[in-house]
């Protein structure tokens, strides 16, 4: 069967399972929008505002699904509007196949209208990369990219197509199935771990985003009861245990909880379970694991001794390995571990005077969606408010740029997230300084009719700037405030969204009450907090437990 | 304590396979001294050869970065003594 390359794309992907893809067309991809128009019973595309909001949206999809995300954007400005997005899902290990267009083939090279090296500028922060060079290569690549994006370590892999490419003819369905080459692992030291798990007396587990990505959560639960040992998360690892369980302290580093931060410090064994040991995670590295053996489980063989020497290594799928360990396993009891954990719990961070503060309204919020609801966040001190305040049940319901702090991501990634799961009710946390980057992506909510619930923190300054400004800079506050005059109310109206302003509570809780309507309308509430409100507990970078800053 | 050490890559041999390479050295700041690239009997299959100094670390990080690239068949850190 002959097909003309950008007919391959499409049969393709349908092959790969995609059902959704978002974009904006330009005139390197006309010929795949082109099929992609004959195809719109089988594929759904959601055209955004701008590209790097589609991004988020495949990489929000991506974090809520576990599918691999698709985007697809044309040469040029189309494509290195991309390049945040794609560096965010690469720092987060999200599955990602980003489609551009470019030149034709005999144009390449040239300076030609709309022309970039992509693959280029990309490369430092993709997984892998392709440019497809003759049609012949075209259906190979693509299984080849599907492949590499969600399997091992997941991350983006960026597919290149000149425009002569995707015109070219050739047969289709000749391909062969790839296989991810094989690589040198660490030896397996099984018995030297559980000999290490078996002779400690205070077991500290913490869990990243790896647990999630490997649908390991109930593995981690189960040693968690086993071991008797509480778990402290990383920001990535949010969501992976709900947090019901009485033994799930939250996030630990910068920004954690008090008692997950202080459980970490004085544990004796932390078995660290798909985490990559960001500074933002570990602050002072030589305190951090003064007093513990660590056992590192990680699929990325790079990661070990990255930042963190540990005492021990397992590479290899998480889930697999953690199922491997708890058949050798028995359950422990460590009462006095546990007894010091309680006392741990006891540390409360004082809140600040006046009822209308973040977490008073996150958790406001919190009563009128459900468990499984997807929530986004922007980035700054309304998403660490989140991570600490907003209590989480379900794996993937938690959207949010951890290691690349994109602010802008939410708005996109709250358009994917709802898209995955179904068209349900998705929540988005933002401020007004991260809302202002990428609101243009409201006109993408109301186009495609998304039951979007966005909730502005609006504070009227960089808040997480100026909380730094304010601790190690002597108050001077350049250029954090902000002196906006935005209606956001009316600008959501002006989009053909609905909007609100809450000044109190109380009006914030009729607002809720009104716009609870299941899964239609498109909702901005705009929350006016006070622009003192800090986020704490703070370990200041570089620093440990020991600086911990618990109030104002 | 840093010393001079080769590795050598077996690499397909695909056009920009050697900017991911030199990519990972230069995103982590590290010099590349020597670089060498060549055929092998393998069809497809070019080896290089990289010359660079660096402590203990960064050896390690540098091999399993490479190790991780899906263009990179094989990596060896070559354990004869170097000759200045």
């Amino acid at each position: 069967m002959r097909l003309k390359g950008a007919e391959i794309l499409i049969e393709e992907l349908i092959k790969q399972g995609v059902d959704t893809v978002f974009g904006y067309p330009g005139g390197q991809v006309l010929d795949i929008y082109d099929e992609l128009y004959k195809a719109s019973e089988k594929i759904n595309h959601v055209i955004t505002a701008h590209e790097q909001g589609a991004c988020h949206a495949a990489d929000g999809y991506a974090r809520a699904t576990g599918k691999t995300g698709v985007v697809i954007a044309t040469s040029g400005p189309g494509a290195t509007n991309l390049v945040t997005g794609i560096a965010n899902a690469y720092l987060d290990s999200v599955p990602l196949v980003a489609i551009t267009g470019n030149v034709s083939i005999n144009a390449l090279g040239r300076d030609s209208f709309q022309e970039v090296d992509i693959v280029g500028i990309t490369q430092p922060v993709v997984k892998h990369n392709f440019m497809v060079r003759h049609v012949q290569e075209l259906e190979q690549t693509i299984k080849e990219a599907f492949l590499i994006a969600n399997s091992g370590r997941k991350g983006p892999v960026l597919i290149d197509i000149p425009k002569s490419v995707q015109t070219d003819l050739c047969e289709y369905g000749i391909a062969v199935v790839p296989r991810m080459p094989d690589k040198p692992k660490v030896p397996y030291m099984k018995e030297k771990v559980l000999e290490a798990i078996r002779n400690c007396q205070r077991p500290f587990i913490y869990c990243g985003g790896g647990v999630i990505s490997a649908n390991a959560e109930n593995e981690v639960l189960e040693l968690s009861h086993r071991l008797d040992a509480p778990v402290g998360l990383s920001m990535m690892g949010r969501t992976a245990l709900p947090d019901s369980y009485e033994y799930n302290l939250g996030m630990c580093g910068m920004h954690g909880q008090y008692a997950a931060t202080k459980a970490q410090a004085e544990c004796d064994l932390m078995l660290a379970v798909g985490v990559r040991f960001s500074d933002r995670a570990t602050g002072d590295i030589d305190e951090y694991t003064r007093k513990c053996t660590v056992i590192h489980i990680d699929i990325d063989k790079a990661e070990f001794g990255k930042n963190v020497n540990s005492d021990f290594c397992l590479q290899g799928d998480v889930k697999a390995i953690l199922q491997d360990l708890l058949s050798e396993l028995k359950g422990v009891r460590h009462q006095e571990w546990r007894n010091e954990v309680e006392e741990f719990k006891k540390v409360v961070i004082p809140d600040r005077p006046g009822e209308f503060c973040p977490k008073n309204i996150i958790s406001a919020v919190r009563k009128h969606v459900n468990d499984t609801t997807v929530v986004a966040t922007d980035v700054g001190q309304h998403q660490m408010w989140t991570v600490q305040f907003y209590d989480f049940e379900a794996p993937r319901t938690l959207l949010t740029s951890g290691g690349l702090g994109t602010m802008g991501y939410g708005l996109g990634a709250a358009i994917g997230g709802c898209i995955g799961s179904g068209r349900k009710r998705t929540v988005l946390f933002t401020s007004d300084g991260s809302f202002g980057m990428n609101l243009n992506e409201l006109c993408t909510v109301v186009s495609q009719d998304l039951p979007i619930t966005v909730v502005i923190l609006n504070n009227n300054v960089l808040g997480m700037v100026r909380q730094w400004q304010g601790i190690f800079y002597n108050e001077r506050y350049s250029q954090t405030t902000l002196n906006r005059k935005t209606n956001y109310a009316a600008l959501a109206d002006a989009f053909g969204a609905k909007g609100f302003t809450a000044s109190s509570l109380e009006e914030l809780e009729k607002i809720l009450t009104e716009t609870d309507t299941g899964d239609t309308g498109s909702y901005v509430i705009d929350c006016h907090i006070d622009p003192d409100e800090k986020v704490l507990p703070m370990i200041p970078p570089g620093k440990s437990i020991k600086n911990i800053i618990l109030k104002d | 304590m840093e010393e001079r050490f080769i590795i050598d890559l077996w690499v397909n041999n695909r056009f920009g396979v050697l900017n991911r390479i030199t990519g990972l050295y230069s995103k982590r700041g590290y010099n590349i001294e020597t670089i060498h690239a060549g055929p092998t009997d393998i069809p497809g299959v070019t080896k290089i050869e990289i010359v660079s100094t660096g402590d203990d670390y960064m050896r390690t990080q540098v091999i399993s970065q490479l190790e991780k690239l899906y263009d990179i068949r094989k990596v060896d850190l070559r354990t004869e003594m170097m000759e200045d």
